[in-house]
């Protein structure tokens, strides 16, 4: 019977991947090597990320409860996730859309099969019932829909031919964005949300943001004419 | 087409990957993965035969869903209760039915009532000394994490309870939280070392006829309760042990100097395995016996043990034969009354209970001396053999009333010093004979912080034994370990392995659960489906919007 809710937990990872993969086309394409291109970049970027993570904040690695400011500097390490991400759309040769989606498929893929599949063969095979694998599975969902969002403002921000304000904002808007588990869990913290709202929370929030890069996208995909 | 990609790959990035491949998956994999399960030490009931009755739980191994009291039925289940809650009528009921019992102890033993109190010596009694019982019984220690585990089992409701609606009950089958209590520790076997060590030691008297008579003190040091590893027996029969251990320092003391050496050979006897039938004590006076030379006992005056003398204010002085006027014992009664008059609280008193030779049990230690005609006499704070108290976890340092036990003390080794030396008048002795306390509570807070059961002393190396050895070895003469081994055909006792384990309590859902949430992340996934179906409509809605602005502000 564990088996059994282990693979739930797997349909419910892994099943929205492969229908968004499908679904955009990207099979149509053939582009599933460009997805697993995008995924060893992001190990890639994964390993540096560690190893300056290791470097300069040798001490409070794992450690829960350091000061603010430490948390705060730890979180600034994710601009290279971006920084990969950059790289991943500048190596990936296609077209508009067909390359976003690439990216932000492949990279979120990477991720979740890195960081969660571990997680479940041990955990959720267990004896041991406990909420929390399914709520790591739809919490995966949500970063497939922000790591799209993510993918396809880069790729805006390297546009030349974007309004100057709004590369800007899309700027402040992506870095801010690094600190977005730090800012959720102090929101936790503070609203004393359960982790079931929280995910709501998190569900809306990414929603909105994903809704901002489809606008910006839509008008600047019209403006120079890619779909 | 594809095989051109995989080129591609080959050629461009492999290399790189291959050296980063494999940290990466050792550095990104979790941590920490949940590990929500509970784990407590659980300690197992008593286990042991004694002449040929099997006493206290025969099983072990434990893999079954926890219910509780109101909730369990058949014997797939593992009760789980507070101590409180357990009555001897259940005990006795469930005992055949369920298939294992979980008992949670209070938190404290202090804060109850005298009823409370009451009714769990009782419980316990009954469960060690009433028929075996077939189930693995476990005790654990009070625990916030137990008590949620305890309190989310009463609550559950029973899927057979007519009075909820059918919709209610449904709710419940799906989503109650189940518990399973695995506690793995193989099937109890007999344990090849059931040695029982005895400790003795001797302080040599002068008398200038040379026949020298000979006083024995004798204490058994091991404590007993339902459980092994909880029974910490600071009054049963750590008391006597302290105060036995006190009066080798003072007439130690005594003896070294010629001027105030007494009258008596002295020896001292620390006997294991107390709790069961007197061995230790059965093993030396064969041995004794058995010698072939002259031995001490002999020209025995008499033997006195010392056995839980915390409880109360009277010292009863527990005879199977009532001394003739004028004997060493009746001497040593008015001795212990003379010394007992100076204190309010403490009085002395003589209980008579002849020997039970139908019965296999020994009520008090001196009879053990007193079938081989020995005059013995057993000091005691306790009236009965058969109180409860002798045989409780309850006996730990919380309960310890420690003033009874320090008047108590003085008590004694005043009435043993004086008679020794043969004085009668008031302080002869300046204030040698008095309580150290640095030393008594020393040996309190030794005895006091670990169970003394005999089933956890019988290693050849037990520090406890130790520690009483090199103590002795200060303070007397001829310091001797015998160890009573039991009979290879006939044996006398019997423990068993494993007194205790870890416990595991895993939080599972019902069968059904799991196809339910099937059912949910089936539907979650279609809406999933469709919603990216959608989205390139919503992508033309967002572009037409834009239109419009741009047409408008154009």
């Amino acid at each position: 019977m564990t088996l059994y809710h282990f693979g739930n937990c797997v349909a419910l990872l892994y099943v929205p991947y492969y229908l968004a993969y499908k679904q955009s086309g990207l099979s149509e394409y053939g582009a599933f090597w460009k997805c697993v291109q995008a995924g060893m970049i992001y190990m890639f970027t994964q390993l540096i990320k560690m190893l300056i993570l290791a470097t300069f904040f040798p001490d409070n690695v794992g450690e829960a409860g350091g000061s603010f400011i430490g948390e705060v500097l730890k979180y600034t390490v994710d601009i290279a996730d971006l920084a990969g991400l950059y790289f991943v759309l500048n190596g990936i040769p296609g077209k508009g859309h067909s390359k976003v989606l690439t990216a932000g498929i492949g990279w979120a893929t990477a991720e979740v099969i890195l960081s969660r599949a571990l997680l479940l063969w041990i955990g959720a095979r267990g004896a041991e019932f406990d909420w929390i694998y399914i709520q790591k599975c739809i919490e995966s969902n949500i970063l497939l829909i922000q790591h799209i969002a993510t993918a396809t403002l880069v790729w805006l921000w390297s546009r030349h031919n974007l309004n100057k304000n709004l590369k800007l904002f899309i700027a402040v808007l992506l870095v801010s964005f690094c600190y977005k588990p730090l800012l959720f869990d102090f929101l936790l913290y503070v609203l004393h949300l359960g982790v079931w709202l929280g995910l709501v929370v998190k569900g809306v929030f990414t929603l909105v943001y994903g809704l901002f890069a489809l606008t910006v996208y839509a008008s600047l995909a019209d403006l120079i004419g890619v779909y | 087409m594809w095989i051109n990609e995989v080129d591609e790959i080959f050629k461009a990035y492999l290399p790189y990957y291959v050296l980063v491949f494999l940290p990466i998956f050792i550095i990104v994999s979790p941590t920490s993965p949940v590990t929500a399960s509970y784990e407590f030490p659980a300690y197992r009931m008593q286990h042991y035969d004694l002449h040929g009755t099997s006493y206290g739980s025969r099983a072990a191994s434990v893999n079954l869903e926890a219910r509780a009291l109101s909730t369990w039925s058949s014997s797939r289940h593992c009760l789980v209760t507070r101590l409180k809650d357990l009555s001897i009528d259940t005990f006795r009921n469930i005992k055949g039915k369920v298939g294992a019992l979980v008992i949670v102890l209070p938190e404290s033993y202090t804060n109850l009532t005298r009823d409370e109190k009451q009714q769990m010596l009782l419980l316990e009694n009954k469960m060690l000394f009433e028929e075996e019982t077939t189930i693995p019984v476990y005790f654990v220690k009070h625990s916030k994490e137990m008590n949620n585990v305890v309190d989310d089992l009463s609550k559950s409701v029973d899927i057979n309870d007519k009075r909820k609606s059918a919709g209610e009950n449904l709710y419940a089958s799906v989503a109650a939280n189940g518990y399973q209590i695995t506690i793995s520790t193989g099937t109890p076997s007999i344990r090849s070392d059931n040695k029982i060590a005895t400790i003795h030691g001797h302080l040599a008297g002068y008398r200038s006829d040379g026949k020298v008579p000979t006083i024995v003190l004798v204490t058994h040091y091991d404590s007993f309760g339902v459980a092994p590893d909880l029974s910490y027996g600071v009054d049963s029969n750590g008391s006597g042990v302290i105060i036995m251990l006190e009066l080798i320092r003072t007439l130690s003391t005594l003896y070294a100097d010629t001027k105030t050496r007494g009258k008596f050979n002295l020896v001292f006897l620390l006997s294991g395995g107390g709790k069961f039938n007197f061995q230790g004590s059965k093993k030396w006076l064969e041995d004794q016996l058995d010698a072939t030379e002259t031995t001490l006992l002999q020209e025995a005056s008499f033997v006195t043990c010392l056995d839980t003398l915390a409880t109360s204010g009277t010292i009863f002085m527990h005879v199977s034969k009532p001394p003739k006027e004028g004997s060493p014992a009746a001497v040593f009664h008015k001795y212990l009354k003379t010394a007992a008059e100076q204190y309010a609280s403490v009085s002395v008193e003589g209980v008579h209970k002849k020997i039970n030779l139908a019965e296999d049990l020994l009520a008090w230690e001196h009879e053990r001396y007193s079938i081989r005609r020995l005059p013995a006499f057993t000091l005691s704070s306790i009236k009965s053999h058969k109180d409860p108290w002798k045989s409780t976890i309850l006996d730990n340092r919380e309960n310890l009333k420690y003033e009874r036990l320090i008047t108590n003390a003085k008590v004694i080794v005043e009435a043993l010093g004086k008679y020794i030396l043969n004085v009668t008048e008031g302080d002869a002795f300046n204030g040698s004979l008095d309580i150290n306390k640095a030393n008594f509570d020393n040996w309190l807070r030794i005895l006091s912080s670990q169970p003394r059961s005999a089933q956890l002393l019988n290693t050849k190396d037990a520090t406890l034994v130790t520690q009483i050895q090199s103590y002795l070895s200060k303070h007397l003469s001829d310091v001797k370990i015998t160890y009573a081994i039991p009979d290879k055909r006939d044996p006398d006792y019997q423990f068993y392995s494993i007194t205790k384990g870890t416990m595991n309590i895993y939080r599972v859902k019902p069968a059904v659960f799991d196809l339910i949430l099937t059912l949910a992340i089936i539907t979650y996934l279609t809406l999933v489906y469709y919603t990216i179906h959608y989205v390139p409509a919503l992508y033309s809605v967002c572009s037409n919007l834009m239109k419009n602005k741009k047409v408008r502000s154009s």
